[in-house]
């Protein structure tokens, strides 16, 4: 019912909005969201499903802003592995890795890899 | 590129197709030239879309793409030359489980509209047009007004049998409807077959069909009857709360995906 996560993605990129799509791909420990789950990160905001919420969620939106600027991936460690403690940011306590890749309508695959062009 | 693939994975969602999409995650040495780059791949012999570059390995990634397609979970493949490494994701967008609910009555319009926010298909069958209309099931992906057993031969199509990709809830009106449809699908290796009715009642048409139709008590042992996991549920809403959760309970234990 709810909208496939890629007919979305398909959505912006036919608006001519650039975005960066961020999946888990791995997990360790017990963590908020499973290996697999999208995001789409929107440059204004509007952000399309979850790896999880909260503070770890919000870093990762960070980085994606980053990767929708200077266009490499990045693969980013979420770490929830704190001690307990009123301040603390993570609750769940486990370690996920997130591939973070910017999708734009006039994307070639090479531009995404500007590392490319000098080796 | 980008754009083509998302417009391939968003159609193939939209026709309830296997898809899986490779992405790089990691890469060194003559691998380097993959980054950002992606692969599309079906479960048919399809020609993949995108391109890796990654020659000799292709054919390899290819079978084992469609392999997690196959078993419905994600990978992460590790591939190491003389000259470099690559680590690939290989995320899985699965055909979604097709849920049959024979019998439009209360519990069945709660669970149509919970097991599409699931991402299940939904089909709604039963007899009574003024029960199955799309006013009562506007989420349903199909709702069918027409005789039990025959509309659900119907689905089954030109298959010889219901695939393990279908789950069915018999909640008809009447008991004989249930079983009715119950021997229809016995056979068929479906994930999940819920029936409604008391553990006694149960217990009793099971004898029943063992004495006069001499049906084996075996082939009732996958059937969940009662339905639903044992919650308290009271209302039509909360037993589609527990005949829901006793479907997905089957469905993720199968799979490895959560181990």
């Amino acid at each position: 019912m709810t909208k496939p996560f890629y007919c979305q993605l398909q959505q912006f990129l036919d608006e001519g909005l650039t975005v960066a799509v961020a999946t888990i791909v791995q997990v360790k420990g017990s963590t908020p969201r499973e290996v697999g789950a999208k995001m789409i990160i929107h440059p204004y905001g509007k952000h399309v499903g979850t790896v999880g919420g909260g503070c770890g969620e919000a870093e990762v939106i960070r980085a994606g802003l980053d990767v929708i600027a200077d266009g490499q991936p990045r693969l980013v460690r979420v770490d929830l592995t704190e001690p307990i403690s009123m301040q603390s940011m993570g609750v769940c306590g486990g370690v996920l890795d997130v591939l973070i890749e910017r999708w734009g309508p006039e994307e070639t695959e090479a531009q995404n890899n500007p590392v490319q062009a000098e080796v | 590129m980008m754009r083509a693939i998302a417009a391939a994975l968003a159609a193939s969602a939209e026709r309830r197709e296997a898809v899986a999409l490779v992405s790089v995650v990691q890469a060194t040495g003559e691998f380097l030239p993959a980054l950002g780059r992606h692969l599309v791949v079906w479960l048919d012999e399809r020609t993949p879309l995108g391109d890796l570059q990654l020659r000799d390995l292709q054919p390899r990634l290819l079978e084992e793409a469609r392999t997690a397609l196959r078993e419905r979970r994600h990978a992460r493949l590790d591939y190491r030359t003389e000259a470099g490494a690559i680590t690939l994701f290989v995320e899985v967008q699965p055909q979604p489980y097709h849920l049959i609910i024979a019998g439009a009555g209360h519990v069945a319009a709660p669970l149509a509209v919970m097991a599409s926010l699931c991402d299940f298909s939904v089909t709604v069958l039963d007899d009574r047009p003024q029960y199955a209309n799309r006013e009562r099931f506007p989420t349903a992906d199909r709702v069918i007004a027409g005789p039990f057993r025959e509309e659900l031969r119907k689905l089954r199509g030109d298959r010889p049998t219901f695939d393990p990709n279908t789950c069915i809830v018999l909640v008809t009106r009447g008991h004989q409807y249930d079983v009715d449809l119950l021997l229809e699908v016995l056979d068929d290796p479906v994930a999940y077959i819920g029936m409604i009715g008391s553990r006694r009642r149960v217990r009793a048409v099971y004898e029943l069909l063992e004495r006069e139709r001499g049906i084996p008590r075996h082939k009732f042992d996958r059937v969940h009857a009662p339905i639903g996991l044992d919650i308290g549920a009271q209302t039509p809403a909360e037993i589609a709360v527990a005949i829901l959760a006793e479907i997905i309970a089957v469905l993720r234990k199968q799979s490895p995906e959560r181990s």
